[in-house]
């Protein structure tokens, strides 16, 4: 048997229109998978056509990375910190950036995010070849890095925090409607139910909440690629595990992330690829599922594993 | 051998179920969105809402706030989900939960109770009966139940109902959904299902696993369970026992099982096992997901007995998802229960030996994932599996149970 025979998955090749195909209908079990998944049609693989949850906005994945710095020297006057590094991001995939201390993941970060400006090399968006010279050009493509710090303002609320900066107007007057709902909006998207008010102060929230919000602030841009950097590190385990579901469900909208990370735990949980850099080079671009926590361990504390990483 | 092509009633309950599924699951959508999600007309659209709106279970209204386009808007259509409603119930080892849901899957209304384990059985009709009936009791007056379903950990038979099995919840020969039944006296059925074959449900039609048709849950409890989606399905096999993944040898000879075997699944990465590894069996006076999610977090804040423990589990799990892997190729896995906190907390090691144990081919684009729906995917589970009827036929279904009159009638 085929896979086109299996009742609970037909083929459809023509405009699905149920009346008029109903006498041709095999199986008069109505199957999940006629219900739950429609066709897109203008999204088709080699003819083959695809399905996709309903209700959800799908971006297409792209074969090609989002992201994509190749050659990328970085110094500061005599310290060389990255050599010759290449890094790729994939939308609908979370990469994780590991490495020692001083390995250089920072500075790839802030290069990444127009803070720093590479000395040598290429940055490529969505297959083109961009110059970042600020993080106002990062942010124009759609590139947001939520820093280790999370840079929220204490004594604003949650709205005030998401919008800093870049303020819905209405006329003279600021949308506040307009705001509101958008960052509800963007917090239940996230699943957050325990935030309570959006009008919450931010000193009043918890590590796992203002983390959460430096997220949405994040994503409330039609952002493409989100870098989060430890976005666990002062978080204890039920919310780190908030967060771990919600860098996940981010991808899984389409997103490409980069997760930095020192948890092996963590770093398995939730990655589509890991990339360690040694040294301030880039020893392994590997997909999570083919390697084991101790080749990355060997990679992260030697640079190489095996046959992966560097040639001795 | 030919078959007849449907009639035209056939053809018009298929689409009503199919309008209702659509809303039912995806939420209020306009005439416009149905008919090109459909692939239906919109004077159809417009006949089957007609219908399905004299019936009383969807409404239309005019789309809630400002409407950015030119021209007359299309009317959104909702679900009645005060109106129509179904009652699932979880029975787990620790605890009881009853909730009152309405279609759309909305929780309208829920009761939990905590459960002492090893008490008597014979009292979880009496408890989750009156819980219901108190539901009931607040809905509107003229809400009407269409289903009710019941989540059970154990092996259940698809025929009648029967339950086979229940190693960590022994109830003997008690028919528990015949019995519920009675003492709701709503003149509706309590159908009987595993809990992780509910949440494999769940998680398919509302969670994680939206859009993904080749899925497997993996439930922790006190023991392990397991449901399969294949081709948008869920796997039952021959009498309804299938997907019971908790029972699948992993470790030969290993630590005794439940179920008289040794080295199962549940022997293995259940919650007796992580504890006993902890050197926390008993001790710490918890038990169930608190003790567990003990476990995690004294790994997480650097505890060597705890991080040993969740490795070992991590193994054995890790060679469990492996031979799921091989055999059944998912586009996902599920973990929940008390899986997540474990998954979370040994995913690097649980991976690890995936990456060893499992072929490279099958392995490549397996996706590994949190239950969406939390501590919830049994009860979500239970209540869509009480929509069912509804779903497959909106309009005979309701009419049946508008008129006590003449189904009461036994």
């Amino acid at each position: 048997m085929t896979a086109g025979d299996a009742p609970g998955e037909p083929v459809y090749d023509t405009p699905r229109d149920p009346e008029a195909g109903w006498a041709d209908c095999a199986s008069w079990a109505v199957s999940a998978a006629d219900t739950l998944a429609i066709q897109d049609r203008s999204a088709r693989d080699g003819g083959v056509a695809r399905w996709e949850p309903l209700g959800m906005s799908v971006t297409p994945v792209l074969d090609a990375p989002v992201l994509d710095l190749r050659g990328i020297d970085k110094s500061f006057g005599s310290v060389k910190v990255l050599r010759d590094v290449a890094f790729t991001a994939r939308a609908g995939e979370v990469t994780a950036l590991v490495g020692d201390n001083g390995a250089g993941k920072t500075t790839l970060v802030k290069c990444i995010g127009g803070i720093h400006a590479p000395d040598a090399g290429e940055y490529r968006f969505a297959g083109a070849p961009v110059r970042i010279g600020s993080p106002r050009d990062a942010a124009a493509l759609g590139i947001e890095v939520v820093h280790q710090d999370l840079a929220l303002c204490e004594n604003l609320d949650i709205v005030e925090n998401l919008f800093l900066g870049r303020e819905r107007r209405r006329g003279l007057a600021l949308d506040e409607d307009a705001m509101e709902e958008m960052a509800r909006t963007t917090l239940s998207g996230l699943s957050v139910r325990t935030m309570g008010s959006v009008r919450r102060s931010v000193s009043t929230l918890s590590g796992g909440q203002r983390q959460t919000v430096a997220i949405a602030r994040a994503v409330l841009w039609d952002s493409r690629v989100v870098v989060l950097d430890e976005p666990s590190a002062a978080l204890g385990v039920a919310q780190t595990q908030q967060v771990l579901e919600i860098v996940r469900r981010l991808a899984d909208r389409g997103l490409a992330v980069v997760l930095i990370s020192h948890n092996m735990n963590d770093v398995f949980a939730v990655s589509d690829r890991i990339a360690v850099l040694y040294l301030g080079r880039m020893v392994a671009h590997v997909r999570t599922g083919d390697v084991t926590h101790r080749q990355i361990v060997e990679l992260v504390t030697s640079g190489a594993s095996g046959d992966l990483g560097l040639r001795r | 051998m030919m078959r007849a092509g449907p009639s035209q009633e056939d053809v018009r309950r298929h689409n009503l179920g199919t309008l209702l599924r659509f809303v039912h699951l995806r939420g209020p959508a306009s005439r416009a969105t149905l008919a090109e999600s459909l692939g239906l007309n919109r004077s159809t659209i417009m006949a089957l809402t007609a219908d399905l709106t004299a019936a009383g279970l969807v409404r239309e209204e005019l789309p809630r706030g400002p409407g950015r386009r030119a021209g007359r808007p299309s009317l959104v259509v909702r679900p009645e989900s005060t109106r129509v409603y179904v009652l699932a119930f979880e029975v787990g080892v620790d605890r009881l939960v009853i909730a009152r849901v309405g279609l759309g899957g909305v929780v309208l209304d829920r009761r939990e109770a905590s459960r002492t384990r090893g008490s008597d059985p014979a009292e979880i009709v009496g408890t989750l009966a009156a819980g219901a009936r108190s539901l009931v009791r607040k809905s509107e007056r003229d809400a009407v139940c269409v289903g009710a379903a019941l989540g059970f950990p154990g092996t259940v038979r698809r025929a009648d109902d029967a339950i086979r099995f229940g190693p960590n919840l022994d109830i003997g020969d008690l028919p528990l959904g015949d019995a519920l039944s009675r003492r709701l006296g709503l003149g509706l059925p309590v159908s009987v299902c595993n809990d992780a074959n509910l949440g494999a449900l769940a998680e398919h039609a509302r969670g994680a696993g939206v859009g993904c048709d080749n899925l497997i849950y993996l439930h922790g409890d006190v023991g392990v369970g397991g449901g399969i989606i294949a081709h948008g399905r869920l796997l039952g096999g021959d009498e309804g026992y299938g997907g019971e993944i908790g029972h699948m040898v992993v470790n030969p000879g290993g630590r005794p099982c439940a179920c008289g075997s040794r080295g199962c699944l549940e022997a293995e990465v259940g919650e007796r096992t992580l504890l006993a590894h902890a050197d926390r069996a008993e001790a710490h006076g918890q038990s169930g997901r608190d003790a567990v999610r003990a476990v995690v977090d004294a790994a997480d804040r650097g505890d060597i007995v705890a991080r040993e423990a969740l490795h070992r589990v991590g193994t054995w799990l890790g060679f469990g998802v492996a031979n799921l892997v091989n055999v059944l190729n998912p586009g996902l896995v599920v973990f929940g229960g008390t899986l997540r906190d474990i998954y979370l907390g040994a995913a690097a090691q649980i991976r690890s030996v995936l990456a060893t144990g499992a072929l490279a081919a099958p392995r490549e684009k397996v996706r590994l994932r949190t239950a969406a729906l939390g501590d919830d995917t049994t009860l979500v589970g239970a209540a869509e599996f009480a929509f069912a009827e509804v779903l497959a036929d909106p309009i005979q279904v309701l009419a049946r149970l508008r008129a006590p009159e003449d189904s009461s009638v036994h």
